[in-house]
């Protein structure tokens, strides 16, 4: 299922941070992790993705850096020091989001389980 | 393999980023293609299918740059900078603007813009602003003595009351010059009734002499000589038909009255007063339907209560008592002689004349035809009951009314099309004076530049609600001099005219200019508000990415 678009595109920077969290990356390679990483689901329009990488690189998030990588050189980008402290943030603020709406959802579906069970095991 | 970073410079266009950007974007988003097409060849896809691949990224390359521009500078990519369909750049919406500007040269929308209900185009007050008295010099100074002498006549019959005195002048000198104008003594005379120190006796004579079988200078006399509206008649109106016993106990008045039922013609000139106003209009060269028809409403017109007055005297008092002393003859003769009246009132331009002849002339055949039955003359008497029948039809009464319905609609329309038209007018001007700054200086403001980003469509607006104003207009649009007759006219264009201004009554007009700047105002209020929301908006949203 295709996720809400909304939802998309107000976590596409929280995405982009996290994937740069750990090493520098070149814009092609943050679009192919993405659609990789979520295996599908979630599938950045490259027409959206550089726009976004200028604006975190304008705002100070995150910083690119002509490399040289595979005999041609390629613009990386790496987190900044702010860009670190607001994924951080924005992690945070996400984990609380979708633990809050994991509980609701979850709990739903292991009370519904657990009714299953019990009627299975009446009509043995 | 392909050129990747020509294509996307091809593609991207002039991007005007700072400090070198551009190539630095160019060559980043070359290898986003390139790297989606070695991806693609690597899968097996032949070269035109991996090209198309990656290519296909990138679908709208307009969108790209502005949002690229957006992203890097933080500012709207300059107005002049963009390549949408209706940027200034392109040549649609200056091909909408010259389309707008060439509706101009078609008569009738020019015409459809001058009838629309703006501030101080009133054509009620117009009518004496045609002539100043430098206008009048210069006419004037020209050969042609008759045109000067139908400006002055033009002048008599449209100054405004203040203006008495100028009128008075003007007749004088414009009846001097033709006396085939003397007809607007009539209007004169009628102007004046309130003129202090004022006689407007000689006019009415003058008149009277000039034209001496129509019986309407002897009405004007009869409303001369007895102001019943003013002390001390006003007196006699305490008791239920003292007003109109005491009028016609005073010769000064009845005698005139009298006279006028009397005469062989009823003529108000408003042919005249027709003819003379559209040749003024046309040599003016204002080719306006509704100032025509404006100018005819200040056309004298005889006093209704008093010929009521003299109808009811002449019906109840000379007739009845003839009837009941024996003199049949002398009743019929009274009756006969208003049903001749309001047969020469008979107006089909006026719906008030229309109204009062039928009238007179029922009122009169009701008392004829039993008179006329028990005096044994039973062939007449039918005669009289068929002519009571049909001026019973209410469809002969009035028929440029049964055409209002359309007439209004359409006059509405037009009515709103305007008001799009003044606003969008405004919007477009705005624009082009945002483009013509920005031109000269791009980095002027950011805020015109979102501005003239935005109204880019304002012209393209224009023309549609000039192009629906042409259209509302288009079945009502005539040359004046196509109007052959009053009646022709208010059939014509009346109806339409009512719906333009969207009131129902006619002394209601000048209530009719009040419209305008409330509708601007509630344009203004939407458009003040529509402005808040969305700049609330905005702020809402920066100071989500901001804390984000």
């Amino acid at each position: 299922m295709a996720p809400d678009r909304e939802l998309k595109k107000g976590n596409a920077e929280l995405l982009i941070l996290a994937l740069l969290e750990d090493q520098a990356r070149h814009g092609y390679e943050i679009g192919k992790l993405i659609a990789e990483r979520s295996e599908g689901v979630l599938r950045f329009h490259v027409a959206s993705l550089y726009p976004l990488l200028y604006r975190l690189e304008r705002r100070g998030w995150i910083r690119g850096e002509w490399e040289p990588a595979g005999g041609r050189r390629r613009r990386h980008y790496r987190l900044t020091q702010t860009g670190r402290k607001i994924l951080a943030e924005q992690r945070a603020r996400w984990r609380a989001f979708s633990g809050a709406v994991n509980r609701i959802v979850e709990a739903g579906a292991a009370r519904r389980s657990a009714l299953d069970s019990n009627m299975e095991a009446q009509h043995a | 393999m392909p050129d990747w970073k020509k294509i996307v410079r091809e593609k991207l266009g002039t991007l005007p980023l700072s400090n070198g950007r551009r190539d630095e974007v160019i060559e980043e988003l070359a290898q986003q293609l390139e790297s989606a097409y070695e991806e693609a060849l690597g899968k097996g896809a032949s070269e035109q299918e991996a090209m198309r691949r990656s290519l296909e990224q990138f679908k709208d390359w307009e969108k790209l740059r502005s949002e690229v521009f957006h992203s890097v500078e933080g500012a709207r990519l300059p107005v002049w900078e963009q390549n949408g369909f209706f940027a200034p750049r392109r040549w649609p919406v200056w091909i909408a603007l010259a389309l707008t500007l060439s509706l101009l040269l078609a008569p009738a929308f020019r015409q459809a813009l001058a009838i629309l209900p703006v501030p101080g185009t009133d054509p009620t007050a117009w009518g004496s602003r045609i002539f100043s008295e430098k206008a009048l010099h210069r006419i004037a100074q020209s050969v042609d003595q008759q045109k000067y002498a139908r400006a002055l006549a033009f002048v008599a019959l449209h100054s405004p009351k203040e203006d008495d005195e100028r009128a008075v002048r003007a007749g004088e000198k414009a009846i001097a010059l033709d006396p085939r104008l003397t007809w607007i003594a009539a209007k004169i005379c009628h102007a004046t009734y309130s003129y202090p120190g004022y006689d407007s006796h000689p006019w009415i004579e003058r008149l009277k002499a000039w034209d001496p079988q129509n019986g309407f200078p002897y009405l004007l006399e009869a409303d001369a000589n007895a102001h019943w509206w003013e002390p001390p008649w006003t007196k006699s109106s305490a008791t239920p038909g003292g007003l109109g016993a005491a009028l016609a106990a005073e010769p000064r008045w009845r005698i005139p009255m009298e006279k006028a039922f009397a005469a062989p013609r009823l003529d108000f000139y408003e042919a005249e007063h027709f003819a003379l106003d559209r040749q003024v209009l046309r040599e003016q060269g204002f080719d306006r339907p509704d100032i025509l028809i404006a100018g005819m409403w200040s056309h004298p017109m005889p006093d209704f209560i008093a010929m009521n007055f003299y109808v009811d005297f002449q019906l109840n008092d000379v007739g009845e008592k003839a009837e009941k002393s024996g003199h049949a003859d002398d009743a019929l003769a009274a009756y006969q002689s208003v049903a001749r009246f309001g047969e020469r009132l008979e107006n089909p331009s006026s719906y008030n004349l229309q109204l009062a002849s039928a009238k007179y002339r029922m009122d009169a055949y009701k008392k004829m035809a039993p008179l006329l039955r028990r005096e044994g003359r039973t062939q007449q008497s039918a005669d009289i009951e068929a002519s009571l029948a049909s001026l019973q039809d209410p469809a002969k009464r009035h028929p440029y009314l049964l055409s209002y319905d359309v007439g209004d609609r359409s006059g509405r329309i037009v009515q709103l099309s305007g008001l799009f038209l003044y606003f969008l007018f405004g919007v477009t001007a705005a624009w082009l004076i945002a483009l013509a700054l920005l031109r000269w200086k791009p980095s002027l403001s950011a805020a015109l530049n979102r501005m003239a980003s935005v109204l880019c469509l304002a012209p393209v607006f224009l023309l549609l609600s000039s192009l629906a104003l042409f259209l509302g207009y288009y079945p009502y649009a005539r040359h004046i001099e196509q109007y052959a007759s009053l009646q022709e006219l208010q059939q014509g264009f009346l109806p339409f005219l009512m719906g333009v201004y969207g009131f129902p009554a006619l002394d209601a007009f000048t209530e009719v200019y009040l419209m305008f700047w409330p509708s601007v105002w509630c344009a203004l209020v939407a458009l003040v508000g529509a402005c808040s929301l969305w700049l609330m908006r905005r702020l809402a949203r920066t100071g989500q990415s901001d804390a984000a």
